[in-house]
């Protein structure tokens, strides 16, 4: 069929949603717990899909924190940190402080997935959540993950990942292996469609002439 | 990201999503420009897909993508997922008959220009404006299917 309607990926959270991941984050609510009311969740969003008349369908990324944050669950040698954690580590605060102002970007609401460690994939980033997916449709679905310069340039932070790493490109190489592995299974599982984010490209030819860069 | 799905290419679809951020509702704060300095790094990119933003003028003109890179499929960005009013049936079956001046109809897919809620806590919309959304690109896939008798 041509012309087939998808999505980019993620959906509204409910206020319940909301609840439940701010419990998770802060372990007070058992994993259990949380899949259920997730579960639930995605239901209704592919529920609304289905009734649009959706061709690809997704899971609205509804158990991540972010579409690329969440990777702090799956694998090792990393911590989900806010932007105001990460302030510590910045060397010109002011700037830092400026530009999440100028771009509207609350500091305490968007948390980055730093490296703090050797990366090691602990959990599939996305298998789970297909299959779970395919459990609710017979529709062909798409699968979201973060590219591989997405989460070199967010992950690193120099003062936290040096240590395991200390290069850049050494813990790009770990990256692309974790993203390797991961495509793997998708593979193996038959998705039909795995879409990956960089939105940072954007910013590293339009960033302007002070070159500043987002919190990305 | 080639090294990423090199050897995967011809076992599943692959895509790219590229757009200009997506943290707030106000259009001001978030990055404009065309796709044009991405040309080659896209030409060079091992990828099936580009699911790019064309529902807002921040992103610019079609032709630059379509121009050059028509040999791709173009997941075509056809409503701004951080406004409350959905858009016209209309203005997507036009932004699709533009598409199809470049890209051959088995090439297109219809999506939002980016997630309804990238960031949890900072979701850029409602559910209930999604669903229109959505609803209003089916509408004009159908239209346009008929229209081309495809």
């Amino acid at each position: 069929m041509f012309f087939p309607v998808t999505q980019v990926g993620s959906w509204p959270r409910s206020a319940k949603l909301l609840a439940a991941l701010r419990e998770k984050r802060s372990g007070r609510l058992a994993y259990d717990d949380f899949e259920a009311i997730a579960k639930e969740e995605i239901r209704r969003c592919v529920d609304l899909q289905l009734q649009a008349g959706v061709d690809y369908v997704v899971d609205g990324e509804l158990r991540r924190d972010n579409f690329y944050s969440f990777i702090t669950d799956k694998v090792e040698g990393t911590r989900l940190m806010s932007l105001a954690e990460m302030l510590d580590t910045v060397e010109d605060k002011a700037a830092f402080e400026e530009m999440l102002q100028t771009l509207d970007a609350p500091a305490f609401a968007i948390r980055n997935p730093t490296c703090v460690g050797k990366l090691q994939r602990r959990k599939p980033l996305a298998v789970d959540d297909l299959k779970f997916l395919r459990s609710l449709t017979d529709r062909p679905v798409k699968v979201t993950l973060p590219g591989p310069y997405l989460l070199t340039r967010a992950m690193w932070v120099t003062a936290y990942s040096v240590d395991a790493y200390g290069d850049k490109p050494v813990m790009a190489d770990d990256i692309i292996a974790i993203l390797r592995e991961e495509l793997a299974e998708l593979v193996a599982e038959n998705a039909e469609f795995v879409q990956f984010d960089e939105p940072v490209l954007t910013e590293v030819v339009h960033s302007g002439e002070d070159k500043r860069r987002t919190f990305m | 990201m080639n090294r990423v799905v090199e050897g995967f290419e011809d076992q599943l679809r692959i895509g790219l999503h590229v757009c200009r951020g997506n943290w707030s509702k106000r259009e001001d704060v978030l990055i404009s420009g065309d796709y044009r300095p991405l040309v080659d790094c896209f030409s060079k990119m091992n990828v099936q897909q580009l699911v790019l933003e064309y529902a807002t003028p921040r992103a610019g003109d079609l032709a630059v993508i379509g121009r050059k890179l028509s040999n791709r499929e173009i997941g075509l960005g056809v409503c701004n997922p951080r406004t409350e009013q959905p858009e016209s049936v209309d203005f997507i079956a036009d932004r699709l008959r533009q598409a199809l001046s470049y890209w051959t109809p088995e090439k297109i897919f219809l999506n939002p220009d980016c997630g309804f809620g990238c960031f949890a806590n900072r979701c850029v919309n409602e559910e209930s404006v999604a669903f229109e959304k959505l609803n209003a690109m089916v509408a004009a896939a159908k239209r346009i299917r008929a229209e081309c008798g495809v």
